[in-house]
C-alpha cells in the first residue's frame, strides 16, 4: 500500500494582485472634463464671420501636461464647423491675438491684464482657472462647486469681443458680472 | 493502513466478508476497477453499510483511483467519493487509529481540492476553482474545525477570485460589467469577516476610484454640458464612495505608498486639492526617509 504524499497548500496570497491608483488617470479625467467644457464653448459662442476660415486657434497660457494632451487629442477628432482645432501653448500674451480662445491657466493668472489688453478689438474668448477671474477681464472662469466643475460666465466679458453667447450656455453657467 | 485493515478483516464476516477482502485484494494487485466494483457492493449491502472499516477501504481505493487515473482531472469524481467514505468511515467509527487514518487522508485529498482551486484561477475554469475551494472547505473543517484557520483559507482565496474578477472586467469594461459587480461582492464578503482587511479595504477603494475615472474619460468630447454635469455627479458619488475604504486602509497602515497615492488621487478627483497635496507630501516624506 502506497503511503500518503506530503503536499503543500499552494499559497494564494501570490494570485491576489492589488492594483494601483496612476496620478496621471486622475489628472487626465480632470483634464478631459475641461476638454469637453471647451469644445461646448465652441458650440455655444459664435465667431465673427472673418473668424470662421484657417484654423481654430485655442491657446493655453502655462503648463499642465494632461490639459494639453487631452485637448490635443480633441484637436485631432473634433472640428469646429469645417475647421480644424489647433493647440498652442503660449507665453508670451502677444500671442494670444491671433487665438479663438485664449485659455489661462490658473498658474499663469498674473497674465490676465496682459492678455485682456493684447487681445482688445479682437474676438477672443478668454476663460481662466482662478476664483475671481471672472469679474477681471475672463469671459468664463471655471470654477469648483461642491467638488465639480463648474463654469463662471461674465456675458459682457464675452460680448465686448463681438462674440454672441448663447442663452443656454448662460443659464447653464454661474452668472458674474 | 495494513493494521487497520488487518483489524477490518477480523470483524468482518460471512459473504460480505469476502468482497471486502477481494477489495482489498484487487487493490493490493491494483485492480482498481475490480477493487472498486467489490467495495461498493459490499457497503451497499445491509450486513457492511455500517462499517466504517469497510467505508475506510472504500476511500482508500476511490483515492487511489484518483492519484492512477484522475490526478489531473480537476473535477475527478474519484476523489470526491473517496472524500465522502472517508468522512463516512469516521463517522462510523471512532476508534483513534480510524480517526488519524482517515483524517490524514481527508487531509490529503482536501490540499489538493485547495491547490486545483487555486491552479484553477483563470477566466476560463474560476468556477471550477470555486466549487473546489466549497469543497475543500466542507472536508478541511473535519481536519481542523477552528474556526479562525478556515476563515484565513476563506478570505485568502476571495482575495485571489476577487483579484481574478477585477481583471476579467478590466480586459473588457463594456462587455463584462457582472464582473465588477463579483469583485465588489467578494471585496464586501471579506469585508464582513475582516473590516481590518487593508487589501479588500484599499481593493474596494480601487474599484469604485477607478469606474468613477473611467466613466470620465470614456467621455466623447461632444458630450453636452448638461450630460455632462450627470457624468460629474456620478462619478463624484464613486470617488465619495471610495474614499472610506482608502482611508480605513490608511488608518491601517499610514505608511503605505499605494493607499497615499490612492488618497492623493481620490481628493484631486474631487478637486479638494489641499487634501490631495497632503497625502502627496506624506508620500514624498516617507519616500525621502527610505
Amino acid at each position: 500500500m502506497k503511503k500518503l504524499l506530503f503536499i503543500l497548500l499552494f499559497p494564494l496570497v501570490l494570485l491576489t494582485q492589488s492594483a494601483a491608483i496612476r496620478m496621471d488617470q486622475a489628472e487626465e479625467a480632470g483634464a478631459r472634463i475641461k476638454a469637453i467644457y471647451i469644445y461646448n464653448f465652441t458650440k455655444y459662442i459664435e465667431w465673427p464671420s472673418d473668424y470662421k476660415e484657417g484654423n481654430f486657434v485655442i491657446g493655453v497660457f502655462g503648463t499642465n501636461i494632461p490639459l494639453l494632451n487631452e485637448l490635443n487629442k480633441m484637436a485631432t477628432s473634433k472640428t469646429v464647423g469645417s475647421q480644424k482645432l489647433e493647440i498652442k501653448n503660449l507665453s508670451n500674451p502677444n500671442d494670444a491675438a491671433a487665438c479663438h480662445i485664449v485659455y489661462i491657466l490658473s498658474d499663469n493668472s498674473s497674465q490676465l491684464a496682459d492678455v485682456v489688453t493684447k487681445v482688445k478689438g479682437k474676438s477672443a474668448l478668454i476663460v481662466t482657472d482662478k476664483a475671481g477671474m471672472a469679474k477681471q477681464g475672463a469671459g468664463i472662469n471655471f470654477s469648483v462647486v461642491e467638488n465639480k466643475q463648474k463654469i463662471e460666465l461674465n456675458k459682457a466679458n464675452i460680448e465686448k469681443y463681438k462674440l454672441k453667447v448663447a442663452s443656454t450656455l448662460v443659464e447653464m453657467a454661474v452668472q458674474v458680472k | 493502513m495494513c493494521l487497520a485493515l488487518l483489524l477490518l478483516l477480523a470483524v468482518v464476516a460471512d459473504a460480505q466478508q469476502s468482497k471486502v477482502s477481494a477489495a482489498y485484494t484487487f487493490l493490493k494487485s491494483e485492480q482498481l476497477d475490480s477493487a472498486k466494483a467489490s467495495i461498493d457492493a459490499a457497503v451497499l449491502h445491509p450486513e457492511t453499510s455500517a462499517n466504517g472499516q469497510a467505508w475506510y477501504l472504500r476511500g482508500f481505493v476511490y483515492k487511489s483511483i484518483y492519484n492512477k487515473q484522475e490526478k489531473v482531472n480537476k473535477l475527478s469524481p474519484s476523489r470526491l467519493e473517496a472524500l465522502s467514505s472517508f468522512r463516512k468511515s469516521l463517522s462510523l467509527d471512532t476508534t483513534q487509529e480510524n480517526r488519524q487514518e482517515c483524517i490524514k487522508n481527508i487531509k490529503y485529498l482536501a490540499t489538493t481540492l485547495y491547490n486545483d482551486a487555486a491552479a484553477s484561477l483563470d477566466s476560463v475554469e474560476y468556477k471550477v476553482a470555486i466549487g473546489n475551494f466549497g469543497k475543500f472547505k466542507e472536508y478541511y473543517l473535519l481536519v481542523d474545525p477552528t474556526p479562525a484557520n478556515i476563515q484565513q483559507k476563506d478570505i485568502d482565496f476571495t482575495l485571489a477570485i476577487a483579484s481574478l474578477y477585477t481583471k476579467i472586467f478590466e480586459s473588457d469594461r463594456k462587455g463584462k460589467t457582472e464582473f465588477l459587480k463579483l469583485a465588489k461582492e467578494a471585496y464586501n464578503k471579506i469585508l464582513t469577516i475582516d473590516p481590518n482587511n487593508i487589501f479588500a479595504n484599499y481593493n474596494m477603494g480601487i474599484l469604485f476610484y477607478n469606474q468613477a475615472v473611467n466613466l470620465i474619460n470614456q467621455s466623447d468630447y461632444d458630450l453636452d454640458i448638461v450630460a455632462l454635469n450627470d457624468i460629474q455627479d456620478n462619478s463624484i458619488n464613486l470617488f465619495k464612495e471610495s474614499l472610506p475604504f482608502m482611508e480605513k486602509a490608511y488608518e491601517l497602515d499610514p505608511k503605505r505608498r499605494e493607499t497615499l497615492l490612492g488618497l492623493s488621487g481620490i481628493y484631486f478627483s474631487l478637486n479638494e486639492f489641499e487634501k490631495s497635496n497632503m497625502y502627496k507630501q506624506k508620500l514624498e516624506e516617507i519616500e525621502k526617509h527610505k
